[in-house]
Protein backbone atom coordinates (compact mmCIF):
# COMPACT_ATOMS: atom_id res chain seq x y z
CA UNK A 1 0.00 0.00 0.00
CA UNK A 2 1.03 3.23 -1.14
CA UNK A 3 1.77 5.75 1.85
CA UNK A 4 1.34 9.04 0.06
CA UNK A 5 -1.83 9.52 -1.85
CA UNK A 6 -2.48 12.44 -4.65
CA UNK A 7 -5.48 14.43 -4.41
CA UNK A 8 -5.79 16.84 -7.08
CA UNK A 9 -7.35 20.16 -6.74
CA UNK A 10 -9.12 20.80 -10.33
CA UNK A 11 -11.17 17.51 -9.56
CA UNK A 12 -12.59 18.78 -6.32
CA UNK A 13 -13.13 22.44 -7.24
CA UNK A 14 -14.52 20.98 -10.80
CA UNK A 15 -13.04 24.23 -12.50
CA UNK A 16 -9.69 25.94 -12.50
CA UNK A 17 -10.72 28.59 -10.32
CA UNK A 18 -10.03 28.25 -6.47
CA UNK A 19 -11.83 31.07 -5.28
CA UNK A 20 -14.67 29.73 -2.72
CA UNK A 21 -14.38 29.11 1.06
CA UNK A 22 -16.55 25.87 0.43
CA UNK A 23 -14.33 24.67 -1.87
CA UNK A 24 -11.27 24.97 0.03
CA UNK A 25 -13.19 23.64 2.81
CA UNK A 26 -13.60 20.32 0.69
CA UNK A 27 -9.76 19.92 -0.09
CA UNK A 28 -9.13 20.11 3.80
CA UNK A 29 -11.64 17.76 4.82
CA UNK A 30 -10.18 15.41 2.56
CA UNK A 31 -6.87 15.42 3.45
CA UNK A 32 -7.77 14.91 6.67
CA UNK A 33 -9.34 11.48 6.28
CA UNK A 34 -5.92 10.68 4.53
CA UNK A 35 -3.80 11.85 7.17
CA UNK A 36 -6.29 9.79 10.13
CA UNK A 37 -5.20 6.55 7.44
CA UNK A 38 -1.63 7.70 8.01
CA UNK A 39 -1.20 8.96 4.29
CA UNK A 40 1.03 11.60 3.14
CA UNK A 41 -0.85 13.45 0.60
CA UNK A 42 0.62 15.43 -2.48
CA UNK A 43 -1.99 18.31 -3.14
CA UNK A 44 -1.36 18.86 -7.08
CA UNK A 45 -2.40 22.08 -8.47
CA UNK A 46 -2.45 21.18 -11.89
CA UNK A 47 -4.39 22.72 -14.43
CA UNK A 48 -5.59 25.18 -11.74
CA UNK A 49 -6.03 28.96 -13.11
CA UNK A 50 -6.62 31.38 -10.13
CA UNK A 51 -5.84 30.32 -6.65
CA UNK A 52 -6.92 33.04 -3.47
CA UNK A 53 -6.10 32.87 -0.17
CA UNK A 54 -10.10 32.61 0.49
CA UNK A 55 -9.69 29.13 -0.56
CA UNK A 56 -5.95 28.70 0.53
CA UNK A 57 -6.75 29.25 4.59
CA UNK A 58 -9.53 26.76 4.51
CA UNK A 59 -7.68 23.99 2.70
CA UNK A 60 -4.24 24.67 3.95
CA UNK A 61 -4.24 27.19 6.79
CA UNK A 62 -6.97 25.57 8.80
CA UNK A 63 -4.68 22.68 9.08
CA UNK A 64 -2.17 24.18 11.70
CA UNK A 65 -5.14 24.55 14.24
CA UNK A 66 -4.87 20.62 13.97
CA UNK A 67 -1.27 19.60 13.29
CA UNK A 68 1.58 20.61 14.22
CA UNK A 69 4.10 22.37 12.09
CA UNK A 70 6.27 19.32 11.88
CA UNK A 71 3.40 16.93 10.65
CA UNK A 72 2.31 19.00 7.97
CA UNK A 73 6.05 19.67 7.04
CA UNK A 74 6.07 15.54 6.80
CA UNK A 75 2.68 14.99 5.62
CA UNK A 76 1.90 17.28 2.85
CA UNK A 77 3.20 18.32 -0.36
CA UNK A 78 1.94 20.82 -2.69
CA UNK A 79 2.83 19.91 -6.37
CA UNK A 80 2.13 21.83 -9.96
CA UNK A 81 1.30 25.39 -8.06
CA UNK A 82 2.71 28.16 -10.31
CA UNK A 83 5.21 29.89 -9.07
CA UNK A 84 3.52 33.50 -9.07
CA UNK A 85 1.05 31.03 -6.64
CA UNK A 86 3.82 30.09 -4.58
CA UNK A 87 4.00 33.61 -2.59
CA UNK A 88 0.44 33.79 -2.04
CA UNK A 89 0.36 30.16 -0.18
CA UNK A 90 3.80 31.16 1.93
CA UNK A 91 1.41 34.33 2.69
CA UNK A 92 -1.36 32.13 3.86
CA UNK A 93 1.34 29.36 5.94
CA UNK A 94 2.69 31.87 7.49
CA UNK A 95 -0.22 34.24 8.76
CA UNK A 96 -1.82 30.18 10.16
CA UNK A 97 1.09 30.01 11.68
CA UNK A 98 0.88 33.54 13.49
CA UNK A 99 -2.85 32.81 14.03
CA UNK A 100 -2.85 29.97 15.99
CA UNK A 101 0.23 31.22 18.22
CA UNK A 102 -2.98 33.51 19.83
CA UNK A 103 -3.69 30.59 22.89
CA UNK A 104 -7.26 31.41 23.10
CA UNK A 105 -7.67 30.45 19.29
CA UNK A 106 -5.40 27.56 19.26
CA UNK A 107 -7.53 26.19 22.21
CA UNK A 108 -11.01 27.14 20.29
CA UNK A 109 -9.63 25.50 17.41
CA UNK A 110 -8.34 22.24 19.33
CA UNK A 111 -12.14 22.25 21.38
CA UNK A 112 -13.79 22.17 17.69
CA UNK A 113 -11.44 19.39 16.62
CA UNK A 114 -12.33 17.14 19.13
CA UNK A 115 -15.59 18.13 18.75
CA UNK A 116 -15.56 17.01 15.31
CA UNK A 117 -13.70 14.11 15.83
CA UNK A 118 -16.48 12.74 18.31
CA UNK A 119 -18.94 13.41 15.64
CA UNK A 120 -17.17 10.96 13.40
CA UNK A 121 -16.62 8.35 15.40
CA UNK B 1 -37.32 65.22 -3.96
CA UNK B 2 -34.55 66.48 -6.20
CA UNK B 3 -30.74 66.40 -5.76
CA UNK B 4 -27.49 67.46 -7.39
CA UNK B 5 -24.75 65.99 -7.86
CA UNK B 6 -20.92 67.23 -8.73
CA UNK B 7 -17.97 65.73 -10.35
CA UNK B 8 -17.33 62.08 -9.21
CA UNK B 9 -13.44 61.16 -9.47
CA UNK B 10 -12.55 58.13 -7.66
CA UNK B 11 -10.63 60.37 -4.42
CA UNK B 12 -11.35 61.38 -1.33
CA UNK B 13 -13.75 63.90 -2.67
CA UNK B 14 -15.43 61.65 -4.92
CA UNK B 15 -16.30 59.30 -2.10
CA UNK B 16 -17.11 62.17 0.39
CA UNK B 17 -19.98 63.31 -2.40
CA UNK B 18 -21.51 59.76 -2.85
CA UNK B 19 -21.48 59.62 0.96
CA UNK B 20 -23.14 62.66 1.57
CA UNK B 21 -25.59 61.56 -1.17
CA UNK B 22 -26.45 58.66 0.47
CA UNK B 23 -26.40 60.01 4.15
CA UNK B 24 -29.33 62.92 2.24
CA UNK B 25 -30.85 59.77 0.93
CA UNK B 26 -31.52 58.06 4.35
CA UNK B 27 -35.15 57.44 5.58
CA UNK B 28 -36.65 57.80 2.62
CA UNK B 29 -39.72 55.72 1.82
CA UNK B 30 -42.04 55.67 -1.38
CA UNK B 31 -40.78 58.91 -2.57
CA UNK B 32 -39.53 59.96 -6.09
CA UNK B 33 -35.93 60.60 -6.53
CA UNK B 34 -34.32 62.74 -8.78
CA UNK B 35 -31.04 62.90 -9.26
CA UNK B 36 -29.85 65.72 -11.47
CA UNK B 37 -26.37 65.47 -12.97
CA UNK B 38 -26.75 68.79 -14.80
CA UNK B 39 -23.46 69.88 -13.08
CA UNK B 40 -21.84 66.50 -13.53
CA UNK B 41 -18.48 67.16 -16.17
CA UNK B 42 -16.69 63.95 -15.21
CA UNK B 43 -17.71 60.88 -13.61
CA UNK B 44 -15.27 58.23 -13.30
CA UNK B 45 -16.84 54.78 -14.62
CA UNK B 46 -15.84 52.68 -11.77
CA UNK B 47 -17.63 54.53 -9.28
CA UNK B 48 -20.72 53.59 -10.64
CA UNK B 49 -20.20 50.41 -7.82
CA UNK B 50 -20.56 52.71 -5.05
CA UNK B 51 -23.20 54.85 -6.58
CA UNK B 52 -25.25 52.25 -8.02
CA UNK B 53 -25.02 50.73 -4.68
CA UNK B 54 -26.38 53.92 -2.83
CA UNK B 55 -29.08 54.15 -5.27
CA UNK B 56 -30.39 50.31 -5.09
CA UNK B 57 -30.56 50.38 -1.21
CA UNK B 58 -32.91 53.71 -1.93
CA UNK B 59 -34.85 51.66 -4.52
CA UNK B 60 -34.78 48.93 -1.47
CA UNK B 61 -36.65 51.68 0.64
CA UNK B 62 -39.64 51.76 -2.13
CA UNK B 63 -38.54 54.80 -3.92
CA UNK B 64 -38.78 55.21 -7.86
CA UNK B 65 -34.89 56.58 -8.48
CA UNK B 66 -34.25 58.81 -11.62
CA UNK B 67 -31.49 60.11 -13.59
CA UNK B 68 -31.78 63.36 -15.84
CA UNK B 69 -29.91 65.77 -16.99
CA UNK B 70 -27.05 63.80 -18.08
CA UNK B 71 -24.14 65.25 -20.24
CA UNK B 72 -24.17 63.20 -23.44
CA UNK B 73 -19.71 61.86 -23.03
CA UNK B 74 -20.89 60.67 -19.64
CA UNK B 75 -24.46 59.55 -20.66
CA UNK B 76 -22.56 57.14 -23.45
CA UNK B 77 -19.74 55.87 -21.03
CA UNK B 78 -22.24 54.76 -18.54
CA UNK B 79 -24.63 53.29 -20.97
CA UNK B 80 -21.69 51.05 -22.22
CA UNK B 81 -21.12 49.84 -19.24
CA UNK B 82 -24.81 48.91 -18.81
CA UNK B 83 -24.94 51.28 -15.55
CA UNK B 84 -27.95 53.83 -16.90
CA UNK B 85 -29.56 50.73 -18.05
CA UNK B 86 -31.19 50.41 -14.00
CA UNK B 87 -32.68 53.75 -14.81
CA UNK B 88 -34.35 53.41 -17.78
CA UNK B 89 -31.59 54.69 -20.69
CA UNK B 90 -30.84 52.15 -23.30
CA UNK B 91 -27.77 50.20 -22.92
CA UNK B 92 -24.97 50.93 -25.84
CA UNK B 93 -22.88 48.16 -27.63
CA UNK B 94 -19.31 48.86 -26.38
CA UNK B 95 -17.34 49.09 -29.78
CA UNK B 96 -14.21 49.59 -28.11
CA UNK B 97 -14.83 47.16 -25.24
CA UNK B 98 -12.88 49.53 -22.30
CA UNK B 99 -15.40 48.84 -19.79
CA UNK B 100 -16.10 45.79 -17.57
CA UNK B 101 -19.71 46.33 -16.67
CA UNK B 102 -21.77 47.70 -14.00
CA UNK B 103 -23.16 44.56 -12.22
CA UNK B 104 -24.62 43.27 -8.65
CA UNK B 105 -23.68 40.00 -7.68
CA UNK B 106 -25.52 38.03 -5.23
CA UNK B 107 -22.84 37.16 -2.14
CA UNK B 108 -22.80 33.33 -4.08
CA UNK B 109 -21.95 34.25 -7.15
CA UNK B 110 -18.48 33.64 -6.59
CA UNK B 111 -17.91 31.56 -9.97
CA UNK B 112 -20.07 33.72 -11.95
CA UNK B 113 -17.86 36.98 -10.85
CA UNK B 114 -14.74 35.17 -11.66
CA UNK B 115 -15.93 34.66 -14.86
CA UNK B 116 -17.35 37.73 -15.34
CA UNK B 117 -14.13 39.64 -15.11
CA UNK B 118 -11.97 37.38 -16.83
CA UNK B 119 -14.24 37.68 -19.92
CA UNK B 120 -14.55 41.54 -19.73
CA UNK B 121 -10.29 41.58 -19.18
CA UNK B 122 -9.82 39.75 -22.56
CA UNK B 123 -12.06 42.65 -24.77
CA UNK B 124 -10.52 44.35 -27.54
CA UNK B 125 -9.80 47.48 -26.12
CA UNK B 126 -8.28 46.04 -23.00
CA UNK B 127 -4.66 46.54 -22.73
CA UNK B 128 -2.03 43.52 -23.83
CA UNK B 129 -0.80 42.65 -20.34
CA UNK B 130 2.06 39.87 -19.54
CA UNK B 131 0.41 36.28 -18.35
CA UNK B 132 1.44 37.13 -14.80
CA UNK B 133 0.19 40.69 -15.03
CA UNK B 134 -3.15 39.50 -16.08
CA UNK B 135 -3.21 36.56 -13.73
CA UNK B 136 -2.47 38.63 -10.67
CA UNK B 137 -4.81 40.88 -11.37
CA UNK B 138 -7.85 38.50 -11.65
CA UNK B 139 -6.76 37.51 -8.44
CA UNK B 140 -6.52 40.58 -6.94
CA UNK B 141 -10.51 41.76 -8.05
CA UNK B 142 -11.09 37.85 -6.60
CA UNK B 143 -9.56 38.77 -3.13
CA UNK B 144 -11.72 41.55 -2.92
CA UNK B 145 -14.96 40.14 -3.94
CA UNK B 146 -14.19 37.01 -1.39
CA UNK B 147 -13.46 39.75 1.38
CA UNK B 148 -16.50 41.35 0.62
CA UNK B 149 -19.04 38.27 0.76
CA UNK B 150 -17.33 37.32 4.00
CA UNK B 151 -16.72 40.55 5.93
CA UNK B 152 -19.68 42.32 5.27
CA UNK B 153 -22.70 40.01 6.25
CA UNK B 154 -24.77 41.90 3.67
CA UNK B 155 -28.44 40.53 2.01
CA UNK B 156 -28.23 43.40 -0.53
CA UNK B 157 -25.15 42.23 -2.90
CA UNK B 158 -21.80 43.38 -4.32
CA UNK B 159 -21.61 45.91 -7.06
CA UNK B 160 -18.96 45.98 -9.23
CA UNK B 161 -17.49 48.53 -12.36
CA UNK B 162 -14.37 48.77 -13.86
CA UNK B 163 -12.84 50.96 -16.49
CA UNK B 164 -9.63 51.01 -18.71
CA UNK B 165 -8.10 54.59 -19.21
CA UNK B 166 -5.84 53.86 -22.23
CA UNK B 167 -4.06 57.13 -22.57
CA UNK B 168 -3.34 56.41 -18.61
CA UNK B 169 -2.46 52.66 -18.74
CA UNK B 170 -4.43 52.36 -15.71
CA UNK B 171 -7.41 50.15 -15.15
CA UNK B 172 -9.82 50.95 -12.55
CA UNK B 173 -12.27 48.54 -10.57
CA UNK B 174 -14.34 48.79 -7.70
CA UNK B 175 -16.61 47.17 -5.50
CA UNK B 176 -18.84 48.07 -3.12
CA UNK B 177 -20.85 46.53 -0.40
CA UNK B 178 -24.08 47.50 1.38
CA UNK B 179 -22.60 45.69 4.91
CA UNK B 180 -21.93 46.82 8.33
CA UNK B 181 -18.20 48.11 7.31
CA UNK B 182 -15.03 47.32 8.75
CA UNK B 183 -14.95 49.59 11.86
CA UNK B 184 -18.39 48.00 12.91
CA UNK B 185 -16.61 44.06 12.08
CA UNK B 186 -13.91 44.78 14.22
CA UNK B 187 -15.71 45.77 17.22
CA UNK B 188 -18.27 42.90 16.91
CA UNK B 189 -15.73 40.08 16.45
CA UNK B 190 -12.58 41.65 18.26
CA UNK B 191 -14.15 43.96 20.94
CA UNK B 192 -11.95 46.92 19.60
CA UNK B 193 -13.41 50.36 19.09
CA UNK B 194 -11.73 52.40 16.53
CA UNK B 195 -12.20 55.53 14.39
CA UNK B 196 -13.03 54.41 11.02
CA UNK B 197 -10.17 55.44 9.19
CA UNK B 198 -8.22 53.58 11.42
CA UNK B 199 -10.36 50.83 12.12
CA UNK B 200 -9.42 50.40 7.72
CA UNK B 201 -5.62 50.76 8.65
CA UNK B 202 -5.70 47.89 11.55
CA UNK B 203 -7.43 45.61 9.06
CA UNK B 204 -4.57 45.97 5.90
CA UNK B 205 -1.67 45.55 9.16
CA UNK B 206 0.09 42.13 9.54
CA UNK B 207 -1.57 39.82 11.26
CA UNK B 208 -4.59 41.41 11.74
CA UNK B 209 -7.65 39.66 11.16
CA UNK B 210 -11.10 39.68 12.53
CA UNK B 211 -11.33 35.76 11.86
CA UNK B 212 -11.81 33.90 15.30
CA UNK B 213 -12.59 30.11 14.47
CA UNK B 214 -10.86 27.24 13.37
CA UNK B 215 -10.36 28.78 9.77
CA UNK B 216 -7.25 32.02 9.67
CA UNK B 217 -8.04 34.18 7.33
CA UNK B 218 -6.99 38.40 6.63
CA UNK B 219 -4.49 37.99 4.27
CA UNK B 220 -6.30 39.21 1.59
CA UNK B 221 -5.76 42.75 2.18
CA UNK B 222 -2.12 42.16 2.78
CA UNK B 223 -1.26 40.18 -0.66
CA UNK B 224 -3.34 42.95 -2.58
CA UNK B 225 -1.34 45.80 -1.18
CA UNK B 226 1.79 43.88 -1.52
CA UNK B 227 0.68 43.39 -5.52
CA UNK B 228 -0.36 47.08 -5.89
CA UNK B 229 2.83 48.35 -4.32
CA UNK B 230 4.96 46.22 -6.81
CA UNK B 231 2.70 47.04 -9.72
CA UNK B 232 2.93 50.73 -8.48
CA UNK B 233 -0.78 51.55 -8.59
CA UNK B 234 -3.36 52.60 -6.21
CA UNK B 235 -5.49 51.35 -3.70
CA UNK B 236 -7.95 52.96 -2.17
CA UNK B 237 -10.70 51.74 1.02
CA UNK B 238 -13.21 53.74 1.94
CA UNK B 239 -15.76 52.37 5.34
CA UNK B 240 -17.80 54.27 7.48
CA UNK B 241 -16.55 57.52 7.48
CA UNK B 242 -13.03 56.16 6.82
CA UNK B 243 -11.03 57.32 3.81
CA UNK B 244 -7.50 54.57 3.24
CA UNK B 245 -5.32 55.43 -0.25
CA UNK B 246 -1.90 53.48 -0.65
CA UNK B 247 -0.49 54.84 -3.43
CA UNK B 248 3.58 55.01 -4.16
CA UNK B 249 4.39 53.52 -0.98
CA UNK B 250 3.11 56.16 0.80
CA UNK B 251 -0.79 55.51 2.96
CA UNK B 252 -3.21 58.44 3.53
CA UNK B 253 -6.03 58.25 6.19
CA UNK B 254 -8.96 60.99 5.66
CA UNK B 255 -11.58 60.79 7.85
CA UNK B 256 -15.14 61.75 5.94
CA UNK B 257 -18.05 64.14 7.06
CA UNK B 258 -20.87 61.50 6.10
CA UNK B 259 -20.38 57.94 6.45
CA UNK B 260 -20.45 55.46 3.40
CA UNK B 261 -23.28 52.95 4.26
CA UNK B 262 -21.05 49.84 3.86
CA UNK B 263 -16.99 49.47 2.05
CA UNK B 264 -15.40 50.60 -1.43
CA UNK B 265 -12.64 48.45 -2.41
CA UNK B 266 -11.21 50.56 -5.19
CA UNK B 267 -8.25 49.50 -6.90
CA UNK B 268 -6.34 51.02 -9.85
CA UNK B 269 -3.75 48.77 -11.74
CA UNK B 270 -1.12 50.13 -13.48
CA UNK B 271 -1.38 48.05 -17.04
CA UNK B 272 1.96 49.22 -18.39
CA UNK B 273 4.12 46.80 -16.00
CA UNK B 274 5.86 44.07 -17.56
CA UNK B 275 7.28 42.51 -14.41
CA UNK B 276 6.31 38.95 -14.23
CA UNK B 277 5.28 38.57 -10.71
CA UNK B 278 7.43 35.90 -9.85
CA UNK B 279 9.60 36.55 -6.89
CA UNK B 280 13.10 37.32 -7.85
CA UNK B 281 14.40 33.96 -5.77
CA UNK B 282 11.92 30.88 -6.95
CA UNK B 283 9.95 29.64 -3.59
CA UNK B 284 10.37 26.13 -3.68
CA UNK B 285 7.42 24.37 -2.32
CA UNK B 286 8.71 21.91 -0.31
CA UNK B 287 9.92 24.78 1.95
CA UNK B 288 6.52 26.48 2.21
CA UNK B 289 5.33 24.49 5.39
Amino acid sequence: MNDQITVRVFEIVGSGDCISSEDGQRVYELMVRAFKEGRRVNLSFKNIDYVISAFLHPAIGQLYGRYDESFVRAHLAVSDMSQEDLPTLKRVVEDAKAYFKDPERAERARRSVLEEDDGDS
Amino acid sequence: MKLNLTDIKSSYEGFSLLSRLAHRLEGYLLEKVDIDMSHVGWFDANMCAPFGAILYRTSQAVNTVSIANIRSNIQTILCKNGFLANYGYPIMLDTYRTTIPYKRFERQDGRYSASYVNTHLRGKGMPQMTRGLRKKLLESILEIFSNAVSHSRTELGIFSCGQYFPKKDRLDFSIADLGMGIRQNILETRKIDLPAEQAIQWAISERNTTKTGRVPGGSGLKILREFISMNVGRMQIISDRGYWEFREGKEVLKRMVDPFPGTVVNLEFNTADTDSYCLASEIDPEDVF
